[in-house]
């Protein structure tokens, strides 16, 4: 009996004590995630002088005028509807041709899919970035170097891989019933595929929206190879632009880069839930 | 059997309308440019229209050759390596145990840690590596922290130097005593030290001590300028914390979500069996997640040779090349200096077979060595 008691309170001792370090390593590391985010945009209210005399308490006259400089020299008024461009045309983009080829993969028996398929899946494994140099090559020469286009072909092939995977994984999952049914009622594949594949996948749809929004409009090193005009950079290079010459000029520089992180932070904060069932269901390598 | 044949037909137009078009995207940007780079790699072009501009051709395996013996790439690749422990020996048990403490309820509010610590991964990787840069910097928030605090110790040495001789008392004897705490450096400030500093002080008029002592302190504290990222043998190890920081929410993600399809009952009825934490961690959670360990050591890979825009970002792969890696070394020899486009093409598929060998690799440990799913 009292052995019994004695376990159970060191137990609930040890318990506590684990609790206590559980909250301790927590605690911590969120103080370390937080801070220099919560430091970054303390000091884009600060004036560059006041910043250079002391940077680590809090603004003493906060000033918007960093931002407004920072727009205007970073040109984000053109970059901010070009980001855009990228991130919804491709995401789209991604979304329809995924979901369509997942329609045909999963519920039209073919021979193709074997091959086609697995090629999908193989490039799932393949990171684009090291093809930085013949993609460089390849949009010369078909002349579509600093295109739009350019860069939504890039965006749009670089993500369909995962997203050819998980659509056609999902719509094996749609009874085969629901299809067949349709097509003794005489639909058509297109017909079936919008009234009935398309309304079902949105589950699909909405995890590939997620995994491509915040990697798309946060891209760098492909953009930066295929365009060069100011005309259709996107907000990650113009941001860049505050490393070389005007990174003395702190004020600015960090308002930039609160200008860059607001838009996915706002998208974080609105779709937490979604975005972090997407990353899951989306980090798939083999 | 005409209308089997229809259907067929139908059925054929419809798959290939709909396979086509993303079969048509992906091969133009992921399997022509391997075609391309193979060719390319193998060949004297050096930039210039491709076609109809001027002439270039087969050249050899040469910059294969190049490639390997160029201690740069080696540099670079190392560097790769570092990405890949780093996330496999920090990243993943880190995300590890988050998950677990986030899972087994031993701390309250699972979303809130669960968003704050995915958070750096939704941050733009240039937003992140500029704000890093500036961290490190010499006169970055780091040194100012540090220097404050070598001011108040300085400060407080004064105050005790000053209160030893009664107050605003400037004697030989008391200079010399700050001239010895200032040491050799801040005696080398004065033509003749002694006499100059003692005007210095009885410029201030009488009731400023403690003016004079924050002045001093100003002037003879040490200052530290750290070189986290200037320093060639040490410039990497910052660039590896920042990833750290960036990424271990994304392991916590895939390992929490792993750990929520473990079927709850088991693990209570473990426990009531008398089952202790260890036993549950050993033979219910760890056997149930190593397909997630393999698909998270991928991951690292992977991320690993996809990494730029931090590196680009940060340090653009100096001092002197020493945080290169692959993708930096790459972009370095198409576009820095004059470009030689068939060494970077070598180089792009060394990286592919790099990526599909180390994958080949871990899948064949996990068969060998992997537990059993399910």
């Amino acid at each position: 009996m009292r052995e019994h008691l004695t376990t159970t309170a060191l137990g609930r001792a040890a318990g506590a004590a684990a609790k206590i370090l559980a909250y301790a390593v927590m605690i911590l590391f969120t103080v370390l995630t937080l801070y220099p985010i919560f430091w970054l945009v303390m000091n884009s209210f600060k004036t560059t002088r006041e910043f250079q005399v002391s940077q680590l308490s809090f603004p003493k006259s906060p000033t918007l005028d960093n931002f407004a400089g920072a727009w205007k020299l970073g040109d984000f008024g053109k970059l901010f509807p070009n980001s855009i461009i990228y991130t919804v045309g491709a995401t789209v983009g991604i979304i329809l041709l995924s979901v369509l080829a997942g329609f045909a993969f999963a519920k039209i028996k073919s021979r193709a899919t074997k091959p086609i398929y697995n090629s999908f899946v193989i490039g799932i494994l393949l990171t684009i970035q090291s093809l930085m140099i013949p993609l460089f090559l390849e949009v010369n020469l078909l002349g579509i170097y600093d295109t739009r286009l350019a860069v939504l072909l890039v965006y749009i092939g670089a993500g369909l891989p995962i997203g050819i995977y998980l659509a056609t994984e999902f719509i094996k999952g749609i009874p085969n019933a629901l299809v067949e049914s349709a097509r003794i009622d005489g639909a058509g594949y297109f017909r079936v595929f919008w009234s009935i594949i398309l309304p079902m996948s949105v589950p699909v749809a909405t995890t590939l929206a997620i995994l491509n929004v915040s990697n798309i409009w946060n891209e760098f090193a492909l953009i930066n190879i295929l365009v060069s005009s100011t005309d259709l950079k996107s907000l990650p290079l113009g941001i860049y632009k505050f490393s070389g010459s005007l990174s003395s000029d702190y004020g600015k520089q960090f308002a930039a880069l609160t200008i860059g992180m607001a838009p996915m932070l706002l998208f974080y904060v609105v779709f937490r839930k979604q975005i972090t069932k997407g990353v899951a269901a989306g980090a798939v390598k083999g | 059997m005409s209308r089997a044949k229809r259907i067929d037909r139908e059925e054929g137009r419809a798959y290939w309308t709909m396979v086509l078009p993303a079969f048509a995207v992906y091969l133009l940007v992921m399997a022509f440019p391997i075609v391309l780079s193979i060719i390319l790699s193998v060949s004297n072009y050096n930039g210039g229209k491709m076609f109809g501009g001027p002439k270039w051709g087969f050249a050899g395996f040469g910059q294969y050759a190049r490639t390997v013996a160029d201690p740069l790439f080696w540099n670079a690749l190392k560097n790769n390596a570092y990405i890949v422990l780093v996330s496999v020996f920090g990243q993943l048990p880190l995300g590890f145990i988050f998950a677990y403490i986030i899972y087994r309820r031993i701390v309250k509010w699972p979303g809130f840690w669960q968003g704050v610590l995915y958070l750096p991964n939704i941050i733009s990787i240039i937003v992140v590596g500029l704000l890093w840069q500036t961290v490190f910097s010499p006169s970055g928030p780091i040194a100012e922290f540090m220097n404050s605090i070598y001011h108040r110790a300085f400060e407080a040495k004064l105050s005790e130097l000053f209160a030893a001789a009664g107050g605003f008392n400037v004697t030989d004897g008391l200079v010399k005593r700050i001239l010895d705490l200032a040491g050799p450096s801040g005696a080398a400030m004065f033509a003749n030290p002694v006499p100059d500093l003692k005007d210095f002080i009885l410029s201030y008029p009488q009731g400023h001590l403690g003016q004079v002592i924050n002045d001093l302190a100003n002037l003879f504290a040490q200052k530290w300028r750290p070189a986290f990222l200037t320093r060639p043998d040490q410039a990497m190890l910052p660039v590896l914390f920042v990833i750290l920081w960036m990424y271990t929410g994304m392991y916590l993600i895939l390992f929490l979500a792993n750990m929520q399809k473990i079927d709850v009952q088991v693990i209570e009825s473990a426990r009531i069996d008398g089952a202790n934490e260890a036993q549950v961690m050993r033979h219910i959670i760890l056997p149930a997640l190593s397909g997630t360990m393999v698909n998270a050591a991928i991951l690292a890979i992977s991320g690993s040779l996809s990494s730029f825009a931090l590196i680009f970002a940060m340090t653009g792969g100096g001092p002197s090349h020493v945080t290169e890696i692959l993708s930096i070394y790459m972009y370095n020899k198409a576009f820095l200096g004059s470009p030689n486009f068939p060494l970077a093409n070598a180089i792009a598929l060394i990286m592919v077979a790099v990526s599909f060998l180390l994958i080949a690799l871990t899948k064949a440990l996990e068969k060998r060595y992997g537990g059993k799913e399910e």
